[in-house]
């Protein structure tokens, strides 16, 4: 559906460097990315308010040079930039006075019941919640009809009690408009629960491409694994690989202590650095050679194993929860 | 709290001392002259065709500068470009000149045979204009500036054209900024003696007829005119305020 190659815009210091990615026709794609990593002015480029290098293809056809207004892709920015000298209805009507749309009072009636906002289509834009601004703008967007579906942060100004339950109604909007979504956040959370595809967009690069699954789980470099939040990303040469520039992570929950032995698990020698008291576990540093482990150590265990800093003892990690970078 | 009425009572103090200052001059006028005899002034044709003159050719210059300026106003906000700061600095220009040099500045440039320009409206347009603009076009530039271009950007993504998204979406949402600035530049207009004088005498404006008067006949005759302009001016500004305030 959408194919971008070679994408390329420098605005001051910042650059998106030669992108390439495809989006399939009617999926939910995500970008994540951290904040300042060029995902807002990635959405711009895309929608044509940005001069760029590079080809951007719709249903084969070059858009690229096309002006905003015939590439038929809605946008809805984070503050949602809903227009002030208008009401909810007229806002969501805007697209109506340029543009031709089919069985419109159907679609308009639609819309309005699909996001629940029947009752406030009168009100002054200013006397909105950030929900419910969030929800006029997305409903503008898909009145519009667009063959794809700009969203930019869409969740960051909503309160997070209405999160989830916009979260569905995104998912929904492919279905029930047939329509293609580029959803961009920095949270991989959002990511993990609408993306069918994602994509790692940092310092203007994307450094991973594939299923939300694959990306979010097995990633691919260090920048990926340590922005997705990977804890103990380490040389896979402390597991025995002689393998330079390869990595290994492993979550703080599956590590243990104490004497396991066995072809199934990595054991070495550590020393308790530290521990620090939570709630419902303990956060231990070990260390293990020149690097140092983050566990996280249940009370229970915790008291059996009698964890002491500088104690010297065994730590091993199943094989099977190694995820090799 | 003690300490807060103190020191609101004191800014109250020099505040009142400056709104006395504005205001007595006025009332004393308006006291002075008496309504009726302002109502009977009016009705002189030369004052009514006086101040009817200076009302339309400060209109006439608000237009010009409307068409002209807004769009230089728009371009300023939303570009950068080189010498960007130079132009702005040129359009405050005629802000900080005395009025009769700028008059005569006017007059060296333009009365070379080309314009109908020494005693004409056209004249007095220009005085007006060349000194006022810089109102409306600073004014419109900060109304501009208020308005995200990313409401323009969302606009155009919903199919409208860039013009359409400069009239249905910029230029409302910087109206006020827009008409304050209007208004600013036809009260200043309005109010133009020195470079008015020095390129047209006659047809007068009110400012010259009040100079006139003032001048032959003294201050009997010349207060009346000046209590008829400034009242036709503030009902006119109270009019347009108030129209723009219901439509908002």
């Amino acid at each position: 559906m959408l194919k971008v190659e070679n994408l390329f815009l420098k605005r001051g210091s910042f650059v998106l460097h030669k992108l390439s990615f495809k989006v399939k026709k009617h999926s939910y794609f995500v970008i994540l990315g951290q904040t300042g990593s060029g995902k807002t002015m990635l959405l711009e480029a895309l929608a044509g308010l940005q001069n760029i290098e590079g080809k951007i293809y719709c249903d084969d056809v070059d858009v690229s040079d096309m002006p905003p207004e015939k590439r038929n892709f809605g946008f809805v920015y984070q503050d949602f930039v809903l227009f002030p000298n208008m009401n909810v209805k007229e806002n969501i009507k805007y697209s109506s006075k340029y543009k031709k749309i089919a069985d419109k009072e159907n679609l308009f009636e639609d819309i309005v019941s699909f996001l629940r906002i029947e009752n406030i289509l009168k009100r002054d834009i200013r006397y909105l919640s950030g929900g419910e601004k969030q929800r006029v703008a997305i409903a503008r967007a898909i009145y519009s009809r667009p063959k794809l579906l700009l969203l930019d942060e869409p969740l960051s100004a909503v309160d997070p009690t209405f999160r989830n339950s916009i979260m569905k109604s995104l998912k929904d909007i492919v279905k029930r408009y047939s329509m293609t979504i580029i959803h961009v956040t920095h949270n991989f959370r959002e990511a993990s629960f609408l993306a069918d595809r994602v994509a790692v967009l940092l310092d203007g690069k994307i450094l991973q491409t594939g299923d939300a699954y694959e990306v979010l789980n097995k990633p691919k470099n260090i920048e990926v694994a340590k922005f997705l939040g990977f804890k103990n990303i380490f040389p896979a040469t402390l597991l025995g690989f002689d393998q330079k520039g390869r990595y290994f992570s492993v979550d703080p929950n599956k590590i243990g202590f104490g004497d396991k032995q066995g072809e199934g698990f990595y054991s070495f020698p550590c020393v308790i650095e530290n521990i620090l008291g939570m709630s419902e576990h303990y956060k231990v540093f070990a260390k293990v050679g020149d690097e140092t482990f983050f566990c996280k150590v249940h009370h229970s265990a915790f008291d059996k194993k009698r964890l002491k800093e500088g104690m010297k003892t065994n730590m091993y990690i199943d094989k099977k929860d190694v995820a090799f970078i | 709290m003690k300490t807060d009425k103190f020191f609101v009572l004191i800014f109250m103090f020099l505040a009142s001392i400056l709104v006395l200052f504005l205001t007595i001059p006025l009332i004393k006028l308006f006291v002075s002259v008496g309504i009726v005899n302002i109502f009977t002034t009016i009705q002189e044709k030369e004052v009514y065709d006086s101040i009817f003159l200076t009302l339309r050719s400060a209109f006439y210059a608000v237009v010009f500068v409307c068409v002209t300026g807004i769009p230089l106003a728009y371009l300023i906000a939303r570009y950068d470009f080189w010498g960007k700061s130079i132009l702005e600095s040129v359009l405050d220009i005629p802000v900080m000149v005395p009025h009769t040099a700028a008059g005569i500045a006017l007059l060296i440039a333009f009365s070379n045979g080309y314009f109908d320009f020494i005693d004409t409206v056209t004249g007095i347009v220009s005085a007006m204009m060349f000194l006022s603009a810089p109102f409306l076009i600073n004014g419109a530039k900060e109304g501009f500036k208020k308005v995200d271009v990313k409401y323009e950007y969302v606009a155009r993504t919903l199919g409208a054209s860039r013009m359409s998204a400069f009239f249905s979406i910029a230029l409302p949402n910087a109206r006020n900024d827009i008409i304050n600035g209007a208004l600013m530049m036809w009260s200043r207009g309005l109010g133009e003696f020195g470079a008015v004088v020095i390129i047209a005498y006659h047809p007068m404006v009110a400012p010259v007829l009040i100079y006139d008067r003032f001048n032959n006949y003294g201050l009997k005759y010349s207060a009346p005119v000046a209590a008829s302009m400034i009242l036709v001016s503030v009902c006119l500004f109270l009019a347009v305020r108030y129209v723009n305030n219901r439509l908002r």
